[in-house]
């Protein structure tokens, strides 16, 4: 084979993942309300390809989830082909490569292969979900990246970006912001989120982010080889994959292949690991005597498989049943905590656990700004899973998004007359603090803003003492009030509000309407 | 001085301290500007013919916008529903307006509502949004409220509040033409022409609720409408201002205008079987100046 051909191999590789590197980000930007109330698509589909995310769900909650048929298409090619998700399509692994690119350090030596700890990590994970409490979100590469931009990085970058057109907008002269005001408005129809969202939990799950491309500092693909989880199960998958890769044999001794490898999948007599190997074909195009070639023929020089020791793997399996055992002794058992508010259409609290993969994509959508990962609001195992905040936003009345990017049906896709009726809550007045209730002022912003067409708030007119005529004092009609949180967000009282939504647990369908 | 102008100085004053500028305005009522107290008032199916009819009954858009003029049409677009459901105005009396004032010579219209659900979806639902842009003349802009815009402004007369954030888009306009939709509200009763000023303050807006009528007549002495259209077209009578249920909407398909707003909201009362002064803003802003409430001295012309 010609060296010219093999060279346009390495490069269709890095076209292919610079392709799908933008995909996600265009499917991330298009996460949002665009004018329709279906969405077509959304960057669920990177979970939805995600063999980690749909084997924890499957075995978490005990059913056949078919939105995830692509996630095992990618499984089965994947022991076809070996890792080339991580190679080719991983957005988290394109940002890594690229990473190295932008900041190069000097590395002595070839790359340590690939690590146990991922292997440790992910029988845990898959231990726990088969007790029914699905952890595989907080560490898997594909929830740490979206949650991080959701949460963190995107509403940095519209920060910025909003800040430096607004103060050339307040304080530039007018021959300037006749350049920059088109040009904010070219930015903000194209690459900015629609406005300015805030979120709970965004230095952590930025951190989180961040940390995988510390990691790059020490050698590349460290997350990759040492950690990732949905890494480990494509290992895994790959140790018995039909395309493999050779070199070495009669090849002289220059490491040339060695020392390009990203993953440190080529040991010393040049054999390379499936488990491994990401397919980039770097090897392919430095190899200065075409030693190395990727066919479906057995090679001689077999690697050997990363071994991981039993006991290790027994202790990891042991301490991932820890957690779902400790929440079933836990007091008070089956109390619903007030703060664990779940999305419109979130399936019963434990089904509910057992698929969401906290990728924070209904938060992503959430138009309302309402929806945040938990901190304590739904206890540890409900680290990151989404919760309404109603005095940060309210649930939209006719807004079904939520459901329908939810890549694991923990949100069942509601229509729009069963969003209407689905309760999320309930609301309750602090007459201490309520104006018209505490001191007789007149206010009511929250009947107002009620919007089921029979409104869940209503008021009598009382008569208080000190004051002309009589005073409207809002209530809670419980069997009308659907817990949407629009009361408590738009309560103008300053700090907390006057009424707090409460959650009453999931599926509750209203009667009314 | 007006709005326009004012505006201007004060904001490169305000630039030059490096710090939000509090603006004073002093209203001059023009002779032009004067409250006529006219009124008037048409019926019919055809609801964008029905703008059309009681601006012309009023003299003509010619009366309101100049050549070059830089227009606002401020519908209601407050809320998450669909025409049918009476909770924001009409599409098509938006449109209709619009278009006279692209006749009379309006070098820009801009349409803008801060809304109180979620802005994308409210311009959608209300069907405002793709009407406008349907007329597809580049003049014609409907844009979401810009959270920079709002501009702080000392109310001299107030009564209850004495400075506020008003959006300065709408301050700046040469022709600021209001188009409210009737609707039953808590605590005003009625939501109408002067209530519809909400959509172009900024700031905690629920604490006008605190002494509604009085803050509503105190804002609207800065805001001073050119032109009030009211959509009375259909009106919700229970569970406003933003409804839901068609059980709640009449429909009158009547059309009210005048460029007193107190003598418009006063009229369109009556479509509720209520009085004038059964409204707290009407009474406020009769007495704080800004028109006429009762109906025997306001000439009303049925077009």
């Amino acid at each position: 084979m010609a060296k010219r051909s093999r060279r346009k191999l390495g490069w269709v590789r890095a076209g292919v993942q610079t392709l799908a590197l933008l995909v996600f980000f265009w499917l991330f930007r298009i996460t949002d309300y665009n004018g329709s109330d279906n969405l077509p698509a959304a960057v669920n589909w990177l979970f939805r390809l995600d063999p980690l995310s749909a084997l924890s769900a499957i075995l978490a909650s005990r059913a056949w989830i078919p939105m995830m048929i692509p996630a095992l298409v990618i499984a089965i090619a994947t022991i076809v082909l070996g890792r080339f998700f991580c190679g080719w399509l991983c957005p988290l692994g394109a940002l890594l490569d690229l990473f190295h690119r932008l900041f190069p350090h000097k590395q002595s030596g070839a790359v340590p292969k690939q690590g146990i700890p991922g292997y440790l990590i992910l029988a845990g994970l898959l231990a726990t979900s088969l007790f029914g409490l699905n952890l595989t979100g907080l560490l898997n590469p594909f929830s740490i990246l979206v949650r991080g931009l959701t949460l963190g990085v995107d509403p940095v970058f519209h920060r910025y970006v909003t800040s430096l057109f607004t103060v050339l907008y307040l304080h530039a002269p007018s021959w300037i912001t006749v350049w920059t005001e088109p040009l904010y408005r070219m930015l903000r129809d194209t690459v900015l989120p629609f406005r300015q969202v805030y979120f709970a939990l965004a230095f952590t799950s930025t951190a989180l982010l961040v940390s995988v491309f510390i990691l790059e500092r020490f050698s590349r693909r460290y997350w990759c080889r040492m950690i990732c989880p949905a890494g480990a199960l494509f290992s895994l998958l790959s140790r018995f994959s039909l395309l493999r890769g050779s070199g070495g044999g009669a090849c002289g001794a220059c490491e040339a292949c060695r020392s390009v490898c990203r993953t440190g999948a080529i040991d010393e007599r040049r054999a390379i690991s499936s488990e491994a190997c990401v397919l980039c074909m770097d090897c392919l195009d430095v190899c200065p005597r075409d030693f190395v070639r990727f066919g479906f023929r057995r090679p001689r020089e077999r690697h050997a498989a990363v071994d991981v020791p039993r006991r290790a793997l027994i202790g990891a399996t042991l301490t991932g049943l820890i957690a779902p055992g400790l929440l079933a002794i836990r007091a008070p058992a089956g109390a619903i905590p007030p703060g664990r508010i779940r999305p419109p259409g979130a399936i019963p609290e434990p089904d509910f656990l057992a698929r969401c993969v906290r990728c924070g994509e209904c938060m992503k959508v959430c138009p309302g700004n309402a929806l945040h990962p938990a901190l304590v609001q739904a206890g540890p195992e409900g680290l990151f899973t989404p919760v309404l905040l109603p005095r940060a936003g309210y649930c939209e009345f006719n807004c079904t998004l939520c459901g329908q990017v939810c890549p694991t049906g923990a949100i069942r896709t509601l229509t729009q007359d069963e969003k209407h009726r689905t309760v999320i809550g309930l609301a309750w007045f602090d007459k201490n603090r309520c104006l018209p209730h505490a001191l007789g002022t007149p206010c009511i912003v929250c009947e107002e803003h009620c919007p089921t067409p029979d409104k869940a708030i209503k008021f009598h007119e009382v008569s208080v003492p000190g004051q002309e005529g009589l005073v409207k004092q809002p209530y809670v009609v419980p069997e009308l009030c659907i817990g949407c949180g629009i009361c408590e967000t738009k309560c103008p009282l300053p700090g907390p509000a006057a009424v707090h939504v409460q959650a009453v647990g999931e599926g509750i369908i209203n009667r009314g309407a | 001085m007006d709005r326009r102008t004012f505006l201007k100085s004060a904001l490169v004053a305000g630039a030059g301290a490096g710090l939000a500028p509090l603006l004073k305005i002093v209203p001059t009522v023009r002779a032009a500007d004067a409250p006529s107290s006219t009124l008037a008032v048409t019926e019919g199916t055809d609801y964008g013919v029905l703008a059309t009819r009681v601006i012309d009954a009023l003299g003509g858009i010619s009366g309101f916008v100049k050549p070059g003029h830089r227009v606002v049409v401020k519908p209601n677009i407050g809320w998450d529903r669909n025409p049918d459901q009476a909770a924001t105005t009409h599409p098509d009396i938006v449109t209709a307006i619009i278009r006279l004032a692209l006749a009379a010579g309006a070098s820009q219209v801009q349409v803008f509502d801060y809304t109180c659900n979620e802005e994308r979806r409210c311009y959608v639902n209300s069907g405002i949004q793709k009407a406008v842009e349907s007329i597809g003349d580049s003049k014609v802009r409907c844009e979401f409220i810009d959270r920079r815009k709002f501009v702080p402004m000392t109310i001299e007369k107030g009564k209850s509040i004495t400075k506020w954030d008003f959006y300065k888009d709408a301050i700046d306009a040469d022709c600021y033409i209001n188009v409210p939709i009737a609707k039953n509200h808590g605590i005003s009763k009625l939501t109408l022409g002067m209530k519809n000023c909400m959509g172009v303050i900024g700031g905690n807006r629920g604490q006008i609720h605190f002494s509604i009528g009085q803050r509503l007549a105190d804002l609207n002495y800065v805001l001073r409408p050119e032109l009030t259209i009211i959509d009375a077209t259909r009106i919700l009578v229970d569970n406003g201002p933003q409804g839901g249920s068609l059980d709640d909407v009449r429909v009158k398909n009547t059309v009210i205008a005048s460029r007193d707003i107190v003598a418009a909201d006063a009229y369109a009362t009556t479509l509720f079987g209520m009085k004038p002064e059964d409204i707290g803003s009407t009474v406020a802003g009769y007495q704080l100046g800004l028109g006429e409430m009762d109906l025997d001295k306001i000439r009303i012309v049925r077009a």
